[in-house]
């Protein structure tokens, strides 16, 4: 079919250049950072072997982060994922007719709008003074509530996954529903045969056909939940006083703030362990629905 | 035809030197600064211009990124080869480790050479390291508490003479339903500044100074315990939440007449007579913080230390570097600068009084009367160590942590830094 | 009679109940959206004194101050290396992802699995030695610092995606085009692009966005504010506005119309690409 022995080649291999260039030579070159210690502005590099990732897993920090990362991934499949289920299952149901498609669209917007523009808008709506959260709940109380939602320790972590769940969920939701919209006419009337009411329906039709895909959605969730930084870097920096770092401003802050980029490679190797084992899960379960 | 050819070629031989020795001389230096607010941008262009305007032949390539970003930002930019070739810093720790890493111009033989001569001593002494002299100051600071006037008099207090007489006046001013004092403490800054003057209070200087040497510093006169519980004796009369707000929403508390003083810089005097509401600009005052006389330290050492600007060590152009830093340190700068910004450089005699504000006059003069002005403690400190000390004393400021605690984790992080060197 | 009647009863109230909780769901969607929007037209004095409030007056000129203070320059940014970077990402994506689709070749399944395996890796991870790497060839705090990697992290989604659909393309159509005596490359550029005109499209959508949003490279690798791109140059803004508060929101609002926009109007092939891929962020 074609003339030139080297011709296939010539068609994949810019793009090859180009991924090993810019994505798989730094990926181990950060392997590689992870044992020395080095910073950003010195040309100089010490071997320092395992030293950086002892550091590591005795810094309470680190734990705290990942203890940040899991609430996120726990916060995000229940409200993103199941909730998003709900309102996939409720919008495709045979109740609604136009309507669906205006709140298909509304839930859907936030998650076009970039992260950081969504993390500045909540940095305003959670402020103490002059945010939008303490003025509606002034309406309620006697006096004004000035609450510093992302400035107590107790609160900021869960309102910066609550301003995440306000973005994702509506993605969430329309994955599900082009799932849900695969699925054949069939499969119903045969339940409506039987006299399934609408919640039966759901459960024994609808969630078993989509399994696939509550899987690939509930492992995005996960991995997305590992990779956060701009959430946090927008809206906290990853304080008040380090209690909503999370791996990735752990990773930058050590890198930038403290002058430990090798300490901050190895940060990035165990990001790149925990995405990437759950990256293979998600792979392996988007083929079997493929097939 | 050949004669046609012959004037060309000459022609163009001269076109051709001319570009080779003007483009020859032609010099581009990069310049980073950290001010992107009003009125200090537009001072910055109108200096630049003015700087390219007397030397056609240079060109400055001017970089603004804001403070807190600068901090991390100025690292990733010494990393690379486009470094800036003169750029903004705080003497100190912060500048210390960049000296020590080779990024910073050794200015001893150009400050020899008469330089030195045009500016003041007990300004220039911050930007030493090892006895050289590495960089040049571009405006004096201190940091004194901010009052207002009309408050304390409502309330029937006077400023206070010690630290104990400082407790009483605010407890008194809490009571009347007024914030105490105004903090904004989102980055730890600004309770460094705390610190750093409560530090220089209670820890004799040369102890002091020994501990901020990363190699041998620990931390463990107890004098450091002394400055923290001191602080947070005044935790109690700071705003709510006050880790959670940034420090200029802060000060508007303080300008609007909700808070009766805050801990500001003198830099920032010029601020309060161009944005605070005429009601406060006419009844503000200043004292510096209570002496503390169980303190082994030194009474009248003020925290103030000047910023200033460095030249790269890599620069491609050391001597027009050292040229536009002389400039933008000078004179005819300072007057601009006191004239325009209110600030006062560290050339001698810059400006005189009735030349600028009377209250940005007098608080110079503090700075300049002062036999030991102490530096920031955030910029003193091994970047290792300050992080941990922000953390500790944020957690102070709410109440979280003990000094005890505190002070034990950053004795600690002191360590991990000591077995490095 | 009586059961038809209350069967339809009941489905009324459990459908009004439901429209209820959307309507719900709705407003908390919106509400802050209209509270940005709102306030972004208020002076700074009345968004401290009434948040909650409709503006008296409309306040554009924030609107006109945000672009001429910065973001003219970030949307420029932007979308020239949107553009610059979308392009190249498609181009030299549907050459590979063609490649891989119509050629037997050696190694052909240890590439396309490597590729692939692109998916899996995560920009934090790289982007260390990616500063280390620009600055040494000399591309830091370039657009080209950006769109290069941008680009590497993206192929693996485009060769995806392209190549899928590459797949589902009947040969006939190349073979004849062999026969009129073209060679592959004006077969791919002449006969198999423009046909692929829906799937380059959803490419190109969606891996926009993600170069339209991206943060940490773009904080990272740019130093020069004249480079900035929108979400740094929003970053930056609040750091120069302090207590402009309206001014930032309208640079919020700026920053987010656009793709907000684009979305409404080219719904269908947003959601295309993104169920493809299934990435998120």
């Amino acid at each position: 079919m074609f003339k030139n022995k080297y011709t296939p080649y010539l068609f994949i291999l810019p793009a090859l250049i180009l991924i090993l260039i810019f994505v798989y030579i730094p990926i181990v070159q950060n392997f590689y950072f992870s044992f020395f210690r080095m910073n950003s502005y010195s040309p100089g590099q010490t071997f320092i072997g395992l030293d950086n990732y002892k550091d590591i897993f005795q810094n309470d920090i680190f734990y705290t982060a990942i203890v940040n990362n899991v609430w996120y991934a726990v916060i995000s499949l229940i409200v993103q994922v199941g909730l998003g289920l709900v309102l996939a299952i409720t919008l495709e149901s045979k109740l609604l007719g136009k309507e669906r498609k205006f709140f298909r669209t509304i839930y859907f917007i936030p998650s076009v709008i970039a992260i950081a523009a969504v993390g500045l808008m909540f940095y305003y709506i959670y402020n103490p003074n002059l945010g939008l959260l303490n003025a509606v709940i002034s309406m309620f109380t006697e006096g004004n509530f000035r609450y510093a939602w992302l400035g107590d320790p107790n609160t900021a972590i869960f309102a910066v996954i609550a301003m995440s769940q306000w973005q994702f969920t509506g993605y969430i939701m329309i994955l599900l529903i082009v799932a849900i919209q695969k699925i054949p006419q069939e499969l119903y009337e045969v339940a409506e045969i039987d006299g399934a009411s609408s919640f039966q329906k759901a459960i024994y039709v609808t969630i078993p056909q989509i399994k696939e895909m509550i899987l690939v959605t509930s492992v995005i969730t996960v991995i997305g939940a590992f990779k956060l930084f701009t959430e946090i870097f927008v809206t906290t920096r990853g304080g008040p006083y380090d209690t909503t770092q999370v791996l990735g401003t752990f990773m930058y802050k050590t890198a930038f703030f403290y002058d430990k980029m090798g300490y901050a490679a190895a940060i990035a190797v165990i990001i790149f362990f925990i995405t990437f084992t759950t990256s293979v899960f998600q792979i392996k379960f988007a083929n079997k629905g493929e097939d | 035809m050949s004669k046609k050819l012959l004037v060309l070629s000459v022609v163009m031989l001269m076109v051709l030197s001319l570009s080779i020795t003007v483009g020859a001389q032609e010099v581009t230096l990069k310049f980073l600064h950290r001010w992107t607010q009003e009125p200090d941008s537009t001072f910055f262009e109108e200096v630049v211009a003015n700087y390219e305007e007397q030397n056609p032949n240079v060109n400055i390539d001017m970089q603004v990124v804001s403070n807190d970003p600068f901090k991390e930002k100025i690292k990733i930019m010494l990393g690379t080869e486009n470094a800036p070739d003169v750029f903004f810093t705080w003497p100190g720790e912060f500048t210390n480790r960049f000296i020590r890493a080779g990024q910073v111009m050794d200015l001893t033989p150009y400050m020899e050479d008469g330089w030195s001569d045009t500016l003041i001593d007990s300004v220039v002494e911050p930007f030493k390291y090892e006895g050289k002299i590495y960089g040049a100051p571009y405006r004096l600071d201190a940091k004194v508490f901010v009052y207002n006037t009309k408050i304390f008099e409502e309330v029937g207090v006077e400023e206070p003479a010690n630290f104990d007489e400082f407790l009483t006046v605010l407890e008194k001013i809490k009571n009347a339903g007024y914030t105490p004092i105004a903090f904004g403490n989102m980055f730890p800054w600004a309770v460094s500044h705390y610190i750093g003057q409560l530090n220089a209070y209670c820890v004799p200087s040369d102890v002091y100074q020994e501990d901020l040497n990363p190699a041998e510093g620990d931390f463990a006169h107890p004098g450091y315990k002394l400055a923290l519980e001191k602080y947070s004796q005044l935790t109690p009369y700071f705003n709510p939440s006050a880790n959670a707000i940034r420090h200029d929403e802060a000060r508007s508390t303080l300008f609007n007449g909700e808070a009766a003083m805050m801990y500001l810089e003198i830099i920032e005097i010029p601020t309060i007579e161009s944005e605070a509401p005429e009601e406060f600009r006419n009844n503000y005052d200043v004292f510096v913080m209570p002496e503390i006389p169980e303190g082994e330290g030194d009474p009248n050492a003020l925290l103030g230390y000047p910023e200033g600007f460095v030249i790269s060590a890599n620069t491609d152009h050391p001597e027009e570097a050292v040229k536009f830093l002389k400039y933008l340190t000078g004179k005819e700068v300072g007057q601009k600068e006191a004239q325009d910004l209110g600030f006062v450089n560290g050339v001698k005699n810059v400006v005189s009084e009735g030349e600028i504000k009377d209250s940005i006059y007098n608080t110079t003069q503090l700075v300049l009367e002062t036999d030991r002005l102490v530096n920031w403690f955030d910029s003193s400190l091994h970047a290792e160590i300050w992080s941990v000390a922000g953390s500790e004393l944020q957690k102070i400021t709410d109440g979280v942590a003990t000094p005890e605690e505190a002070l034990e984790r950053i004795r600690a992080a002191a360590e991990d830094v000591r077995a490095q060197f | 009679m009586k059961n038809q009647f209350e069967k339809s009863r009941f489905r009324l109230l459990k459908k009004s109940i439901i429209i209820f909780f959307l309507i719900v769901l709705t407003l908390l969607v919106l509400y802050p959206m209209y509270w940005v929007v709102i306030s972004s037209l208020k002076t700074n004095s009345e968004f401290l004194s009434s948040p909650l409030a409709f503006p008296s007056e409309l306040q554009f000129e924030n609107y006109i101050q945000a672009w001429q203070q910065g973001f003219s320059r970030y949307f420029f940014n932007s979308i020239l290396i949107n553009i610059v970077s979308v392009v190249l990402t498609v181009s030299v994506g549907a050459a590979c992802a063609y490649g891989l689709a119509r050629f037997k070749f050696k190694g052909r399944n240890i590439i396309f699995y490597t590729i692939l395996a692109g998916l899996l890796l995560s920009p934090q991870v790289a982007v260390l030695p990616l500063y280390k790497l620009l600055v040494r060839i000399n591309l830091y705090n370039t657009y080209w610092a950006l769109i290069l990697p941008y680009v590497g992290f993206r192929l693996p989604f485009a060769i995806f995606l392209m190549r899928s659909y590459f797949l589902s393309i009947p040969r006939e159509i190349e073979e004849s085009a062999y026969i009129d005596g073209c060679n592959s490359f004006t077969t791919f550029i002449k006969i198999v692009l423009p046909i692929s005109k829906p799937i380059i499209a959803s490419a190109a959508i969606v891996t926009s966005r993600f170069f339209w949003n991206e943060f940490l490279f773009a904080l990272i690798f740019i130093e020069d504010s004249a480079k900035y791109t929108i979400p740094i140059g929003l970053s930056h803004f609040r750091n120069t506005l302090t207590t402009n508060y309206t001014g930032m929101l309208a640079g919020i609002t700026i920053a987010a119309l656009p793709m907000v926009i684009l979305f409404l109007v080219m719904q269908k092939q947003f959601i295309k690409g993104l169920t493809a891929g299934s990435v998120k962020g």
